[in-house]
């Protein structure tokens, strides 16, 4: 793996807070190959995207971090200790969820998209205006020349979204590192920008980090996806595999809980019973058992690793679904209506 | 698209909220006015769930917020139980109002911060004078139970629940009156999709529970479809199609549903992935195309449709209708 473009071990991060410790990540690695996309998901506080802005060093100076964060075989960190100008930015750049919070409103869009070109390539004025243009037309946004001159209120929240993937692409990044891009935009806007970025990324050779809270999206566009609660990084595999054959039982009850259009109306849901652990002074114990129709005992006592099998999936599960062992826990707990942290499982014949 | 005409009304008794030619404007100058629902009618049938979906600006919580008068309407009617509710004032509109209830998008926003959720449940029937009784206390405590909050936690504000928690304490205050009708404007949107699922089932269960006949909003089509019996698919402030869930999914006819249904990140097999490019961007609603307003960015779009706007017409007979010159023919209906 030692070729990996991107390589994160053991990555941890707190904020100490008036309540205590918040352990945001704990405990995450990955690669990401060049030119691949690497989805993660995940709901909110699960991590996801202090992950992404420890990347991008954008994590407040309280943020207390450790780990390995290798880029191009470059320590990250170090990177981030030394000041260094051209590295955020150039080579690996991010967009944000919010189009209009990204982008500063009392100036022009040309100015923004110049501003980046000017202070990391020392371009001039002229040149960063001419370039500026050529980014927003490869956007695909219509009239470049006219929207350069214009203020972010002026365009939608499609337009404006494209604007800031232009300011992430200006100086030709090779890792671009997407938060929820598209959340804050319509169904049909949202399939425009996606493609967008697949297409910018084929033809660049570029490698993503999609981060996003939609499942679909993740299987529709990413190579690789990986699931995170609670700060830690429970299931990693290629999409099609999570997705047809999941291990980790928060993911298969994620993928349980979605409505699906496939489906009758009036079909009933399954919800994920309870709500996210807190991520202050979590005790040492598998952070889903609280909620898992497999939990045993054992799941209490300590941590699951993540398991690696044969290089293509891992997964931090001692009952993981879809085994043997998951199925007998599971029947196990169904025989005694409830499981070991007392989560009630309906008989078969009560279920609605 | 457009989508004016009374085609899709039903005339049965069943009927329990009919919306007829409902117009709502928003001046912006002297000169200028923000057309957010042009001319739109549909009915809902006594314990119905009616679904609407569109994208952003495609007027579907105007139609929310006029029906329940939070907006003024410009024109047109809404008709609930035999009475206009627009033509009501002062009095007769207050007694009303208890049989109409709303929950809305931001669960957290929509609670008084002050308030014990039991205070904020019962307000409503202190309103109206029956805030005081055990009987009330008891009421309380049931609805409490009904959406999964333990009544003792009434004492505690909303801060100290989850979003999730909050949008079933704003479901247990619109029941508290013992509505007729539940008008759920994105009720979903702002929560994780683990807790999602917990609402939606709630909401379900409400209506089988107290007889509800419910209006759903969302611009989610898979959550649409779950709750709905029924769906209206609306953009740029008029209808391009109403028709049974089952039929709009499993055979759209409008350019735009499909696009929708093309649009989602797995869309639906009725349609073809290539049917999601659709161009260009939203019009202005201050200026919106003549004709068909959906002719700008439509794959099919021919000289009439820049003329004449559509109408409501039925299609394939099952209380399935459209707004369209030129609906795209779908061979054998796919079961959904």
């Amino acid at each position: 793996m030692s070729n990996a473009q991107l390589s994160v071990r053991d990555l941890e991060v707190r904020f100490p807070t008036s309540r205590g410790v918040v352990e945001a990540v704990n405990g995450v690695s990955f690669d990401l190959e060049r030119g691949q996309m690497l989805g993660i998901v995940g709901e909110s506080g699960s991590g996801k995207s202090v992950t992404a802005k420890t990347l991008m060093n954008l994590l407040p100076r309280t943020a207390e971090i450790s780990g390995d964060i290798h880029f191009d075989g470059e320590d990250v960190r170090a990177i981030a200790s030394g000041h260094r100008k051209h590295f955020w930015g150039v080579k690996m750049t991010m967009v944000f969820q919010d189009p209009m919070t990204s982008l500063n409103p009392v100036k022009r869009c040309g100015e923004q998209i110049s501003e980046t070109l000017r202070y990391h390539l020392g371009m001039s004025r002229e040149a960063a205006l001419k370039r500026s243009i050529d980014l927003l037309e490869q956007v695909g946004i219509p009239e470049p020349a006219r929207r350069v001159k214009q203020y972010p209120h002026e365009l939608s929240g499609g337009l404006r979204q494209r604007v800031v993937i232009a300011m992430a692409l200006a100086c030709e990044p090779e890792l671009l590192i997407a938060d929820e891009p598209t959340t804050a935009v319509d169904v049909t806007v949202q399939k425009r920008l996606l493609d967008l970025l697949d297409e910018l990324r084929r033809d660049r050779g570029m490698s993503m980090i999609l981060i996003t809270h939609d499942l679909g999206v993740a299987r529709g566009r990413c190579d690789e996806v990986a699931v995170m609660y609670a700060g830690r990084l429970v299931e990693r595999a290629e999409t099609e595999v999570l997705f047809s054959d999941a291990r980790h039982p928060y993911t298969t009850a994620l993928l349980r809980t979605i409505p699906r259009i496939d489906q009758p109306s009036h079909t009933r849901l399954v919800p994920i019973e309870g709500r996210p652990p807190e991520l202050v002074n979590p005790p040492d114990q598998c952070s889903f058992a609280p909620r898992c129709r497999h939990a045993q005992a054992d799941c209490l006592e300590g941590v699951p690793t993540l398991t690696n099998l044969d290089g293509n999936r891992e997964f931090a599960c001692r009952y993981p679904a879809n085994t043997e062992a998951g199925r007998t826990s599971f029947f196990a707990n169904e025989a005694a209506g409830q499981t070991v942290t007392g989560l009630t499982i309906a008989q078969p014949s009560e279920v609605n | 698209m457009a989508g004016s005409g009374h085609a899709s009304l039903r005339n049965s008794e069943n009927v329990l909220l009919s919306v007829r030619d409902l117009v709502v404007e928003f001046p912006i100058s002297r000169k200028e006015r923000v057309h957010a629902v042009s001319g739109v009618s549909f009915d809902v049938a006594e314990g119905e769930t009616l679904g609407i979906v569109g994208e952003s600006g495609c007027g579907k919580s105007t139609v929310a917020r006029a029906i329940v008068q939070l907006n003024k309407i410009t024109s047109g009617v809404v008709e609930y139980a035999g009475t206009d509710l627009a033509q009501l004032e002062g009095e007769d509109l207050r007694r009303v109002r208890p049989e109409l209830q709303m929950i809305f998008q931001d669960p957290i926003s929509s609670l008084n911060p002050r308030r014990r959720i039991r205070d904020v449940i019962t307000e409503g029937l202190s309103i109206w004078n029956e805030g005081t009784g055990s009987w009330t206390q008891e009421r309380i405590d049931e609805l409490m139970n009904a959406v999964g909050i333990d009544p003792k936690f009434g004492d505690r504000r909303p801060h100290q629940f989850s979003g999730g928690q909050c949008q079933r304490i704003g479901i247990a205050r619109a029941l508290a009156l013992d509505p007729k009708v539940l008008i759920c404007d994105e009720p979903v949107s702002a929560l994780d999709v683990s807790v999602q699922a917990q609402v939606l089932n709630i909401i379900e269960d409400m209506k089988v529970r107290y007889g509800l006949t419910i209006l759903f909003i969302s611009h989610d089509l898979s959550v649409v479809k779950n709750v709905s019996d029924r769906i209206i698919v609306m953009y740029l402030g008029k209808i391009c199609e109403i028709g049974d869930a089952e039929t709009i999914y499993g055979s759209p006819r409008h350019p735009y549903t499909r696009a929708l249904l093309a649009s989602i990140p797995e869309p639906a097999p009725t349609v073809d992935p290539s049917e999601g490019n659709i161009i260009g961007e939203l019009p202005s609603p201050i200026h919106p195309p003549q004709g068909c307003r959906f002719n700008t960015r439509c794959p099919h779009a021919t000289e009439i449709c820049f003329s004449v706007e559509p109408t409501v017409n039925a299609v394939d007979g099952n209380d399935h209708f459209v707004a369209c010159h030129h609906p795209v023919e779908v061979g054998v209906s796919l079961p959904a």
